[in-house]
């Protein structure tokens, strides 16, 4: 894989934002229309308790994916309700097309007291084209249980043949670390499937190898076809001291797979890295891979977890 | 109308306080008999943490089979861990529901975990005993019966039973939580799933029992007896708010059913009430109802939700 990268497509502060948000477009997430690309981002404002909430807004772009049509003007999805999953924030949002309908995986976000957050996976559908998002329930499609005790969460959904697939992550520790001002987690890929995209069967088993060590972070996959296979981004980090080291924040792996479900692991073949310098120098995070008019695009966020916005490379072949 | 009779104040935790996990409440008793005696198991709290914060463990005490009130042992330490950090168990255990199943004992209980914007969630765990019930491990660290999209919070209160070689899980789910000037407050509805293996669960994602005392009615404890060609359910119900006390506080109400899928809801048929005077005199809760050497007898909790230990009740007759 080779990437050509274009730099910084969105960024927020360029833009008046739903919800009060005036920073952060992370996550960005593409719906393909026939005359422009709608790309769905988690931005964030501040609630009274001075805590931030992220909110879905989205940025239409043009098929060729080089500038920005228009922005969200209202609310795409609220949050959820008192003591919902996703009471706290919405982050990210991947959506898909089926049958004709417009359905919104979501990352929901609720705090806790002995560690910072937790986080489940719900269902929302579009009655208007993709303008906003209403809940399929008040809770959650996935969430923490048997062998996956916490931290479900970045969905992303493939329909094929009639079947759901989804990779998504999930936690399997909260470390004590006396660096960190709070517990430091950990999660790794998974995937499940459905044949209604509300009720999922999950494999139990992680898909994704270490390469980093045992606390190895892996979060966000995105998953598309090409020559054959299936392709995995997903981005992966150091468990600890991530957010400023650029030697332990996150960066871009790879694999491929014949199936969807035996995956082989190759950073080294994934075609993209940070930047000498700029706005992607010290970190590379959550890639979403999408076609356009023939072509390939990867959307990503670089720095400080998309705190300024995010950008797109555009796949060589 | 069941005439009950009580039979008093069986079990007080504080008489039998543990350093450091045993101090109050007796709560949300579940019963399993043995060839001399009869295990209670139960939840109780240590003393509150600097914040005002408690945690609950579940633990046992045994009566003597033929008296029921003579107490001939209690658990010297929890039957059941915490969870570790971040799971849905990490602040407490209750309630418990046991059953045997083969040469083992299954409990399912509520795990609770804190929140910020509510005071806490829960969801239902499995924990397997192999020595005859005196301690259970976990089947996994994460819940069997977690929130879905119709039950989006607080599933918890188990009661699990098997009939006809199927497992059925009767249990709450929270439906909102109520914002007011201090804490939010709950509301729950009993429901049920079945199952296979008691593991994997399909939910009848329907409330089972109709609200009486207003549209925010919390039900709670739906403990199923089959007796006489009939499913008699015995719960608790309050209502949502102001419920600390005599007036609002915790009644217990009775449905019937002869499919398992159609209940009818008649309360005044429970005969069982709040006393004049005395530890159950402001409310009656969680009751549970078992049969042991044709006797049939419920153990139930009384004022302040079992802060002193539970009582137990005689059937004059049987369920019919």
């Amino acid at each position: 894989m080779k990437w050509a990268k274009r730099g910084l497509l969105f960024e927020p502060r360029h833009h008046t934002l739903p919800n009060g948000c005036t920073e952060f477009a992370q996550a960005p997430q593409a719906l393909v229309f026939d005359d422009f690309v709608r790309i769905y981002f988690s931005t964030r404002n501040r609630d009274e308790q001075g805590e931030y909430v992220s909110h879905i807004a989205f940025a239409d772009v043009d098929t060729q994916v080089r500038r920005v049509l228009r922005v969200s003007t209202g609310t795409v999805t609220p949050t959820g309700a008192l003591g919902a999953f996703d009471e706290h924030g919405i982050f990210p949002m991947n959506v898909v097309r089926h049958d004709g309908n417009i359905y919104a995986f979501t990352c929901g976000w609720s705090r806790r007291v002995s560690v910072p957050v937790e986080t489940a996976i719900g269902l929302a559908v579009s009655h208007d084209g993709g303008t906003t998002f209403e809940r399929v329930g008040t809770g959650p499609v996935m969430t923490a249980s048997h062998d996956e005790p916490f931290l479900v969460g970045d969905p992303f959904v493939l329909v094929r043949h009639g079947l759901w697939h989804m990779w998504y992550i999930y936690g399997t520790a909260w470390m004590d670390t006396p660096s960190e001002p709070a517990p430091a987690r950990v999660y790794k890929i998974a995937r499940a499937t459905s044949r209604d995209g509300i009720a999922w069967e999950r494999t139990g088993t992680r898909i994704i190898a270490d390469r980093i060590g045992a606390d190895e972070c892996q979060a966000l996959p995105t998953v598309f076809e090409c020559d054959g296979l299936w392709h995995m981004y997903f981005c992966y980090r150091h468990a600890t001291d991530f957010r400023t080291n650029p030697r332990r924040g996150y960066r871009l792996g790879y694999a491929w797979s014949r199936d969807g479900h035996a995956w082989r692991r190759d950073d080294a073949a994934a075609g993209i890295d940070v930047s000498p310098s700029g706005w992607d120098s010290d970190m590379l995070c959550y890639p979403h891979v999408f076609w356009s008019g023939g072509q390939a695009y990867m959307l990503y966020n670089g720095n400080a977890f998309g705190r300024g916005g995010f950008g797109v490379a555009a796949l060589e072949r | 109308m069941f005439v009950w009779h009580k039979r008093g104040h069986i079990f007080d935790p504080a008489a039998h306080a543990r350093a450091g996990w045993m101090h109050a409440f007796a709560q949300a008793p579940a019963t399993l008999v043995f060839d001399t005696f009869v295990r209670v198991y139960f939840s109780c709290r240590p003393r509150p943490d600097a914040q005002g914060q408690y945690v609950s463990h579940a633990a046992y005490v045994d009566f003597d089979r033929a008296t029921l009130t003579r107490i001939t042992a209690v658990a010297g330490r929890p039957v059941l861990e915490l969870g570790a950090r971040g799971t849905f168990d990490e602040f407490g255990t209750y309630p418990m529901s046991v059953i045997r199943h083969g040469d083992e004992i299954r409990a399912y209980y509520g795990g609770w975990t804190r929140c910020v914007s509510v005071p806490f969630n829960v969801a239902i765990g499995l924990a397997i005993s192999r020595d005859g019930g005196v301690s259970f491990e976990k089947q996994a660290p994460g819940p069997v019966l977690p929130a879905d999209p119709d039950e989006p919070f607080v599933i918890s209160g188990p009661k699990i039973r098997r009939f006809g070689g199927r497992w059925y899980l009767w249990y709450i789910a929270g439906t909102k939580w109520i914002p007011t000037d201090g804490r939010p407050e709950p509301v729950y509805r009993i429901r049920m799933a079945t199952s296979d293996d008691g593991v994997q669960w399909t939910r009848s994602h329907r409330e089972l029992i109709p609200p009486r005392l207003e549209a925010d009615e919390c039900q709670a404890s739906p403990d199923v007896i089959f007796a006489n060609g009939a499913y008699h359910m015995f719960f608790c119900y309050r209502y949502s708010l102001g419920y600390r006390g005599r007036e609002r506080g915790y009644r217990i109400g009775y449905a019937r059913s002869t499919d398992l899928t159609t209940w009818v809801r008649d309360d005044d048929r429970a005969g069982i009430d709040v006393s004049d005077e005395g530890w159950d005199s402001e409310m009656v809760s969680y009751p549970h109802v078992f049969e042991v050497d044709g006797r049939t007898l419920m153990l139930y909790l009384g004022n302040d939700v079992g802060r002193h230990g539970f009582g137990l009740a005689e059937l004059q007759g049987t369920l019919s």
